[in-house]
């Protein structure tokens, strides 16, 4: 199944390339450089991965990351920065970032950790499921 | 040395700092976006080896996208130069236009971040004398200050004047009111810079005297 990824980051051209790319490696990808935008789609659909920049206009990679393991825990996100530093990553991943990779990004590396992600969210989803239907056995008392 | 000579220089480099800082973040950003499209000629390549045509358009397209980002890369060089330069000397001739100018430039990062827009009003050179990488720091605190005050979406103007012998750097469209500690930290760096700052709070300016 084509992973449904949402690619969020203010350089126009940098989201245009790399959403080119990996839909010629048979990834659904949702381009978005406004960041507020990014969110509003969060809230609205399902993605398996968000690939996110860390510093964008307006809004704090930080503060996106935290809007969306409060809105959607189970997707998976993966920061993407120019300048990591290991403090940013550090506070990243204690807020629930997959992981985190640096600008100029391998496309090999991208996608793996995208298939990971996938995998990820698949398996939370399908725990939530289980936790939901054990619920309604228990309440139904069938 | 004494205590106040070394704050000066931890003032400073911290300056330095923050300005390198940004410039490499641009630049990190201009290599991802040569790195993919470096990548899509790669991918592009690959597919046309298996027998997908090529658009020529496509192609053109891209080496443009290429040579622009080259382009943006160059400048943002040159301005990085000028400023390393500017601890050259601690005293020389400066043009206060030159520097605004750049100081704009080096903060397009910090202006594009919190969502101000910031314009320099045509004018002339207007020259004098001072220690140009302070006079860099005054302006980029205030500059930073006056984006803060603003607020999202604000939009900054920026002149640079000279009458009765004092240059001035105005920013207007400041919002809310700047508090105290920063005006007090903007009086500091004037200081050191051999200047003055001056904040008009009925007209939502700050004044930057040299």
């Amino acid at each position: 199944m084509a992973e449904k990824v949402l690619l969020v980051d203010d350089e126009k051209e940098f989201v245009e390339g790399l959403a080119e790319r990996m839909e010629l490696r048979g990834m659904n990808v949702t381009a978005c450089t406004n960041p507020q935008e990014a969110l509003d789609k969060v809230d609205a659909e399902g993605f398996d991965a968000i690939v996110l920049d860390l510093q964008m206009p307006g809004i704090d990679g930080i503060e996106a990351l935290k809007h969306i393991k409060e809105a959607r825990p189970e997707m998976q996100v993966i920061l993407l920065s120019g300048h990591a530093t290991v403090e940013k990553g550090i506070e990243a991943m204690k807020l629930g970032a997959m992981d985190f990779v640096e600008k100029p990004a391998d496309i090999n590396v991208l996608t793996d950790k995208i298939k990971k992600a996938q995998a990820k969210k698949m398996i939370l989803v399908e725990e939530k499921t289980e936790e939901k239907v054990k619920d309604i056995l228990s309440h139904k008392g069938w | 040395m004494g205590a106040t000579a070394l704050q000066k220089d931890r003032d400073g480099l911290c300056f330095f700092g923050q300005i390198s800082a940004a410039i490499s973040h641009d630049l990190k950003n201009i290599l991802a976006i040569i790195n993919e499209d470096a990548g899509l000629l790669q991918d592009f390549s690959l597919l046309a080896a298996q027998g997908m045509e090529l658009d020529p358009q496509r192609l053109i397209k891209l080496a443009e996208k290429v040579q622009g980002q080259v382009k943006r890369g160059d400048g943002i060089i040159k301005n990085m130069n000028r400023f390393a330069h500017s601890v050259d000397l601690p005293v020389c001739d400066v043009d206060f236009r030159e520097l605004t100018e750049l100081v704009i430039s080096l903060l397009t990062r910090m202006a594009s971040r919190k969502c101000v827009t910031v314009t320099l009003k045509e004018g002339e050179k207007v020259h004098g004398k001072g220690d140009p990488f302070t006079i860099q720091m005054l302006m980029a605190k205030g500059f930073e200050y006056a984006m803060d005050s603003a607020g999202r979406d604000g939009e900054l103007g920026i002149e640079v004047s000279s009458a009765d012998g004092v240059n001035a750097v105005t920013i207007s469209g400041l919002g809310e009111t700047l508090p105290e500690e920063q005006l007090a930290e903007l009086d500091s760096i004037a200081v050191k810079a051999g200047s003055e700052s001056a904040y008009v709070l009925q007209d939502n300016i700050l004044i930057l005297k040299f």
